[in-house]
């Protein structure tokens, strides 16, 4: 038995030990209101142009509770229920980068490590001794360095960054799995339920075994 | 007035009377542990399965252009798609994990042995249409994943002696995994489950006709048998409570655990993910594949290793009752079985390396080798176990059972075959 | 097997009455989900609101617009059509005009036949239906049958002057 347990735990660590070949930067995204509104924000300043997310409409935001004039603001002449598509079209984009920019609504579920992953990325820019931009977790990556991690001297700017990439993460988080807090509420309650039913049953099973003996 | 309906209908069809046999009344063994829930379970998860489908699939559409819009449709504007949507890809797992346990106890405790083999075949073949139900179902939401692992699975039929290639292309309806095969895996993931009742059907004869098997591992004579209600009604509810919780944790609180994340982008036939794994529950198949050089070879012995099964009753020539129970030996191979399943399963998750391919094939041959030592394990196990006498308990009890078995055989009317 | 009759219906007790009880309201509400998977979806109910443009139709002119999958009728009525809908109270299912219009000059009606549900044509004054040859008027009230109801309101309102919106009154 202690075999069994020491080759488990042996297979857990190479496992994670190869699942973390690149560190990631871990972030706990905030899904209330304000830290996604700011996330909305960067992201139609800094990445809609190229990026879309076609899978969340302008009514989506409303409706999570970011404020309608904001949100008229960013539309502009678009119908309520448009999709945040990118202002460059995809085959613009290729011209641009040789690669056309992936959709961000899924993002933040679609990579090895989830938000943080997208986190560590955003602030993995720096400087490559030729003095090219390049990024530590994605070296191939074709976007520039959007928010400016690599020029980032002194800590205060650095901080500044970390908590606009985690604003865009939370939204993106948000994007990902908008159900997600109203998951958990649900699952809270079918959870108590199911504890009382189960400890019923456990009585019920009892009483009707104890006629056997 | 029921009363009536029920005498109406007793008239023209044996309504009362099959209730009270097989399901009420159906003889039951007392000792049954746990473990016997989970046959029980597996029917609830592939009724779930079924509803869950039927609801997923009236928004779904079977296109690839499609496809993947539909998935997220349903997960974000459908009311409580995510709810359905998660219930059915965490019911796979769910269904796997049953059907695993319930397996595994039915080779501890030996329960596949006389007169059970064809019960336990037809579990096979049920075991099969599972997988194969999983593995089109997969393909549904057209991410990344579900494309690749269909490639790499459709391609595994190259291994067809002559025709290889005319298969694969025939299987896919096109070239590559493409709209045709797509449409067709859609249209056979909807009438597989109705294949998998029928086949649960003819299980549940078999069973009632063979009866239920116990820890024991002797049949027990019928002073140690009781009604099937309310008895294990009550236990196989209780068991059902305590799933539905572990189930309900996974689909509200971890439901993407079991969703690989590539599966998060859209199909990309020009593109092959950097690592793409299967589903967890066809890791140790998987690491089988991947353990042979060759690619014939490969493809015989992953299909090998999960038809090795139906041979067990042929393979374990121990007359000793109880499987696992009673004979040391093989509960230490069974053990060690389990272990090399969770290697190869291990083996199959992380990409190939020099060293895991190493483990790979050592395991692989661990797996195959048990198989192919339990005759001889078995037989000299038994001749050990009689020398040695068997546990006092065990004498005690076929003493008991036997006596009650030879009172029985005055009796004309009981059933013949009932007991070896 | 054992002897005993159990669970004959005088025997169940407090507990498994109760542990029934709270079962069923969980398959009861298990079916919640699957009930309202069925109804319109959020993006279908999104579109229970059309928007519409009125400055680019010119007096006379009808414009059909889509709401909720079907076609609403906004005739931008002349002087002259005003007039001839104010005069009469129409036929089968009579009606004052100023009870169907908001702005005299708009009329907005479902295009659809209140007989069997066809759309109907834009045909000289009013409608005719080619499915059945009812008739209606420039008010959108029927005048020949078979269909037995004015063509129907849905509910509007103007967010601006030449800008309306249907689905909310």
């Amino acid at each position: 038995m202690n075999k069994l347990i020491t080759i488990l735990a042996s297979c857990c660590i190479a496992t994670s030990v190869w699942a973390s070949e690149a560190k990631l930067e871990t972030v706990k995204v905030g899904l209330d209101v304000p830290t996604v509104e700011r996330g909305v924000g960067v992201m139609m300043d800094s990445c809609h142009s190229c990026h879309s997310m076609k899978y969340i409409k302008y009514r989506d935001l409303v409706t999570f509770g970011i404020d309608k004039q904001k949100v008229d603001a960013w539309r502009g002449d678009q119908p309520l229920d448009a999709t945040l598509l990118a202002q460059m079209s995809d085959s613009d984009a290729m011209a641009a980068y040789g690669k056309a920019p992936p959709d961000l609504s899924l993002m933040a579920k679609a990579r090895d490590g989830g938000a943080s992953y997208v986190y560590s990325y955003l602030l993995g820019y720096y400087v490559k001794p030729d003095g090219m931009p390049g990024n530590h977790l994605y070296p191939e990556t074709k976007m520039p360095d959007i928010l400016g991690m690599s020029g980032a001297t002194d800590a205060a700017q650095r901080t500044e960054i970390q908590s606009k990439a985690r604003d865009i993460v939370s939204f993106l988080a948000w994007a990902a799995d908008p159900e997600e807090q109203e998951r958990h509420r649900l699952g809270y309650y079918v959870l108590a339920y199911l504890f009382v039913l189960t400890f019923l049953l456990y009585l019920v099973k009892n009483q009707i075994w104890a006629r056997l003996k | 007035m029921p009363n009536r309906i029920i005498k109406w209908i007793d008239h023209r069809f044996p309504l009362t009377s099959f209730v009270k046999h097989e399901l009420t009344g159906y003889p039951t063994p007392r000792n049954l542990s746990y473990l016997w829930n989970f046959g029980f379970l597996a029917g609830f998860v592939l009724m779930l399965q079924v509803a869950t489908g039927i609801f997923l699939a009236m928004h779904y559409k079977a296109d690839i252009a499609l496809s993947f819009d539909s998935i997220q449709h349903i997960m974000r504007n459908v009311n409580y798609g995510w709810l359905l949507r998660y219930m059915h890809s965490t019911g796979a797992s769910a269904f796997f994990l049953v059907i695993y346990i319930h397996m595994a106890r039915t080779l501890y405790y030996g329960s596949f042995r006389a007169p059970r083999e064809l019960l336990w075949w037809t579990g096979q073949g049920l075991l099969l249409l599972l997988m194969a139900t999983a593995f089109m179902g997969y393909l549904l939401p057209w991410g990344q994943m579900s494309f690749w692992g269909a490639t790499v699975i459709t391609n595994l039929f190259q291994a067809t002696p002559f025709y290889g290639d005319q298969v694969v292309i025939w299987l896919r309806g096109d070239y590559t995994v493409g709209d045709a095969t797509l449409s067709r895996f859609f249209a056979l993931h909807y009438l597989f489950p109705f294949l998998i009742i029928g086949a649960v059907v003819i299980h549940l004869v078999a069973l009632h006709s063979v009866k239920s098997s116990n820890p024991s591992g002797i049949d027990l004579a019928a002073k140690d048998n009781i009604p099937f209600h309310p008895y294990f009604t009550a236990k196989d509810f209780y068991g059902l409570g305590i799933f539905l919780i572990v189930f309900s944790v996974f689909v509200f609180f971890m439901p993407n655990s079991l969703i690989e994340p590539a599966n998060n982008i859209p199909a990309n036939p020009m593109q092959t993910p950097k690592h793409i794994v299967p589903e967890w529950y066809f890791l140790p198949f998987y690491a089988i594949l991947r353990s042979v050089p060759n690619m014939v070879g490969g493809v015989v012995a992953m299909g090998l290793s999960v038809m090795l099964f139906a041979f067990m009753p042929f393979l374990d020539r121990s007359r000793t009752p109880g499987g696992g129970r009673y004979r040391p030996v093989y509960r230490i191979q069974f053990y060690l079985f389990l272990l090399v399943i969770l290697v190869l399963g291990w083996v199959g998750y992380v990409p190939p390396t020099d060293l895991t391919i190493i483990i790979g094939q050592v395991a692989t041959l661990l797996y195959f080798g048990s198989f192919f030592f339990v005759p001889f394990i078995s037989k000299a196990e038994e001749r050990w176990l009689m020398k040695r006498g068997l546990p006092a308990e065990v004498t005690a009890l076929i003493e008991s059972e036997t006596l009650e078995i030879a009172k029985r055989k005055l009796n004309p009317r009981r059933r013949k075959g009932e007991v070896a | 097997m054992g002897e005993e009759t159990l669970d004959d219906g005088n025997r169940r007790n407090f507990l498994i009455k109760l542990t029934s009880v709270v079962g069923g309201a969980g398959v009861a509400a298990t079916c919640v989900p699957f009930v309202a998977s069925m109804n319109p979806s959020s993006d279908v109910l999104a579109k229970a609101e059309t928007e519409v443009d009125l400055s680019n139709i010119p007096p006379g002119g009808m414009h059909t617009v889509a709401w909720q999958g079907k076609p609403v009728f906004i005739l931008h009525r002349t002087p002259e059509q005003i007039a001839a809908s104010a005069a009469s109270n129409g036929g089968l299912d009579p009606q004052p005009d100023g009870k169907r219009v908001k702005n005299p000059e708009w009329l907005v009606v479902v295009g659809v036949c209140t007989h069997m549900g066809c759309v109907p044509n834009k045909e000289g004054p009013g409608w005719e239906c080619h499915c059945h040859g009812s008739q209606y008027d420039d008010s959108g009230r029927v005048i020949r049958g078979p269909a037995p109801k004015n063509l129907e309101v849905p509910p509007y309102h103007f967010v601006a002057e030449n800008k309306l919106v249907i689905g909310k009154a």
